[in-house]
């Protein structure tokens, strides 16, 4: 006997919960989470991870980065030789 | 450090690398794409090189000051990145993406800086050769806010404290590495299995598993 409140169609897959949470998942597998409260609690917690992900701030190096890579980098010559630094 | 060969992919920068102080520069190199970039820099033109640098230093440094949480090492792995690569310019391949060689270079020295790390003494319970409570607690590896009253450390306190650093930081290095170029530099899976050297597969499996940690970290305390 199938059990009360079993969805109609299979869970969501790993990769179906990041299609869902970019709004990339197509609408006949996104119609799963109205059935299904386990796929839509996870759905809802990776949303809210990967959206946090996407907000992490960059860092920048210490001021004068550039040139103190630039101090140990051989820029070469057209003739295909280094040029002094 | 191993020698990189650069993956496959396209002539594009990635969606979130930016052009920083664009409106400094020339406008060639503002808008040029990295390929034209480099082939600038392969025929000699200096401000190619610092070009590259300024376009990269921002994710570069971000992703290794994320894998090994010490601002001033993530220095100096982005500079020993960027030296690598500026001075190997030449073995770049147009047919490969620029944006993926480089994160390549950057990742393989975070690895093997953390695998050094942890060969030489650095683990939770000290040094394999402490023999007193003091020579453990001296080498145990110290993690986020216990690292000390600094000012570098306060400042990283201050950069990667927050709820999520702290769970990315518990991740396995692999862990880490995947979820950081998927999901904050928005990498594709086959990209991050050419930067990485990995099977695409593994690839898939390791952001899975990274994803349900950080969900089971961060639960707790967010519902």
């Amino acid at each position: 006997m199938a059990m009360q409140n079993e969805p109609s169609t299979p869970h969501l897959t790993p990769a179906e919960f990041e299609l869902w949470a970019e709004g990339l998942l197509d609408t006949t597998r996104t119609m799963h989470l109205a059935d299904c409260a386990a796929c839509l609690t996870t759905g809802e917690r990776e949303r809210r991870l990967l959206r946090e992900l996407v907000q992490l701030p960059r860092f920048a190096p210490e001021f004068g980065f550039v040139e103190r890579v630039m101090a140990h980098v051989r820029v070469p010559t057209p003739s295909g030789d280094f040029r002094a630094k | 450090m191993r020698l990189e060969s650069p993956p496959a992919g396209d002539s594009t920068s990635d969606a979130r690398s930016g052009v920083i102080g664009a409106k400094d520069r020339p406008d060639d190199l503002a808008g040029a794409s990295d390929q034209q970039i480099v082939a600038w820099a392969n025929a000699g033109r200096e401000d190619a090189f610092h070009e590259i640098v300024r376009r990269y230093e921002r994710p570069i440094f971000s992703l290794l000051y994320r894998m090994v949480r010490d601002r001033a090492l993530a220095e100096d792995l982005a500079q020993e990145t960027f030296i690598k690569v500026l001075n190997g310019i030449r073995s770049y391949r147009p047919e490969y993406k620029f944006s993926s060689w480089i994160f390549k270079v950057a990742n393989n020295a975070a690895i093997d800086h953390l695998r050094r790390r942890a060969i030489d003494t650095l683990s939770l319970d000290g040094a394999p050769d402490a023999r007193t409570p003091d020579e453990m607690q001296s080498t145990a590896l110290q993690l986020g806010d216990e690292r000390g009253e600094s000012p570098l450390a306060e400042l990283e306190s201050r950069e990667l404290g927050g709820q999520i650093d702290r769970a990315i930081a518990r991740l396995r290095p692999e862990y880490r590495a995947c979820i950081l170029l998927r999901h904050v530099e928005g990498y594709a899976y086959e990209e991050i299995a050419q930067i990485l050297d990995l099977p695409l597969g593994t690839v898939k499996t390791y952001i899975h598993r990274a994803r349900n940690e950080l969900r089971d970290y961060l639960g707790p305390v967010r519902e």
